[in-house]
């Protein structure tokens, strides 16, 4: 499970995790997709970017 | 003092202040973070709970979940200190239900509320996953508190403000151009017209020096002007930027009030 909050500065990210991982499963650029959602700092974007689903 | 609005939007606020004073920009960022009344959920009862995930790490994700809390939604809720009940009451806390079952992902929007107003702002944010015949029950209670106490009563995500920066450049300048190539953010511009180096974003300098230290003589120079900040509120949702403002200058003059009747002799 993604954690709710971005662990460095607390912007709620885990609410962009479905369509984040919906859109790039579909062939979009991650870089656009976090552009879009307003996921604008790299501490915050990591979190999205770096996230593996297990099960 | 001066105050000009650079950027507005629903979660984030962008403004400058002149003529003030770094201890003021300070104060009022510290009580943004950290004195600013929130809801969050407190407590946890679990009921029944047959997924994977350990009660504590979905009750503290549960706590992570930002609330509506704008004065207009807390409007009749009291602060836990305040109540005059011994441990909780529903003057000062609000009911969460959540109940689900298997197989499926559990979202906040799975979350009901008994107030219709203090409910979560993301309806997507995943709380747990259900295999086939597991089910999950359980009632939260939330409650106002600050984020001096934990940092799920943190209103705000990123609170910070910056120098308002001063960008100097000499005369004697030989349109080298490599000022405007080092800067990072493009900053800086070559004019053609005019054949000189021009600023063109000057709110956007990070104060970083890459346009000094590529300059071979010196010629440009970063400075900021004192009392000037460019001051940056983003909150989660729970509470418009400008309503942490006003609340965090609200505690801050209650500050001030005290120190006033503790020097006239009350107390």
């Amino acid at each position: 499970m993604i954690p709710v909050r971005c662990i460095s500065c607390g912007k709620v990210v885990s609410a962009y995790f479905d369509e984040y991982q919906n859109r790039t499963a579909e062939g979009e650029d991650p870089k656009v997709v976090l552009n879009d959602l307003g996921v604008n700092r790299y501490c915050c974007r990591r979190m999205l970017i770096s996230h593996v689903e297990t099960w | 003092m001066e105050i000009d609005v650079k950027k507005k939007q629903e979660n984030e606020l962008v403004f400058i202040i002149r003529d003030s004073d770094l201890s003021f920009a300070n104060a009022i960022r510290r009580i943004c973070m950290m004195e600013v009344p929130k809801i969050a959920i407190e407590d946890v009862h679990m009921i029944k709970n047959e997924s994977a995930m350990f009660d504590e790490v979905l009750a503290h994700r549960l706590g992570l979940v930002p609330l509506f809390s704008d004065s207009e939604s807390a409007e009749a809720l009291l602060i836990p200190s305040e109540c005059d009940c011994e441990d909780q009451c529903p003057k000062c806390s609000v009911s969460l239900v959540l109940r689900k079952k298997g197989p499926g992902v559990v979202y906040t929007k799975d979350l009901s509320s008994e107030d219709s107003k203090i409910k979560p702002v993301y309806d997507t944010i995943p709380l747990l996953k259900l295999m086939e015949d597991q089910e999950v029950e359980l009632e939260a209670t939330a409650r106002l508190g600050i984020g001096m106490d934990h940092a799920k009563w943190e209103p705000t995500t990123a609170c910070a403000y910056k120098y308002y920066p001063h960008i100097t450049i000499d005369e004697k300048c030989d349109q080298c151009q490599k000022c405007a190539d080092a800067c990072p953010r493009s900053v800086l511009e070559f004019d053609e017209k005019n054949n000189q180096i021009k600023v063109v974003d000057l709110e956007n300098c990070s104060m970083c020096k890459s346009c000094v230290r590529v300059c071979d003589h010196k010629y440009i120079t970063i400075g900021h002007k004192d009392g000037d900040f460019i001051f940056t509120i983003e909150t989660d949702g729970s509470i418009p930027p400008e309503e942490v403002l006003i609340k965090a200058c609200d505690v801050l003059s209650n500050k001030a009030d005290k120190i006033i009747t503790f020097c006239e002799g009350g107390n």
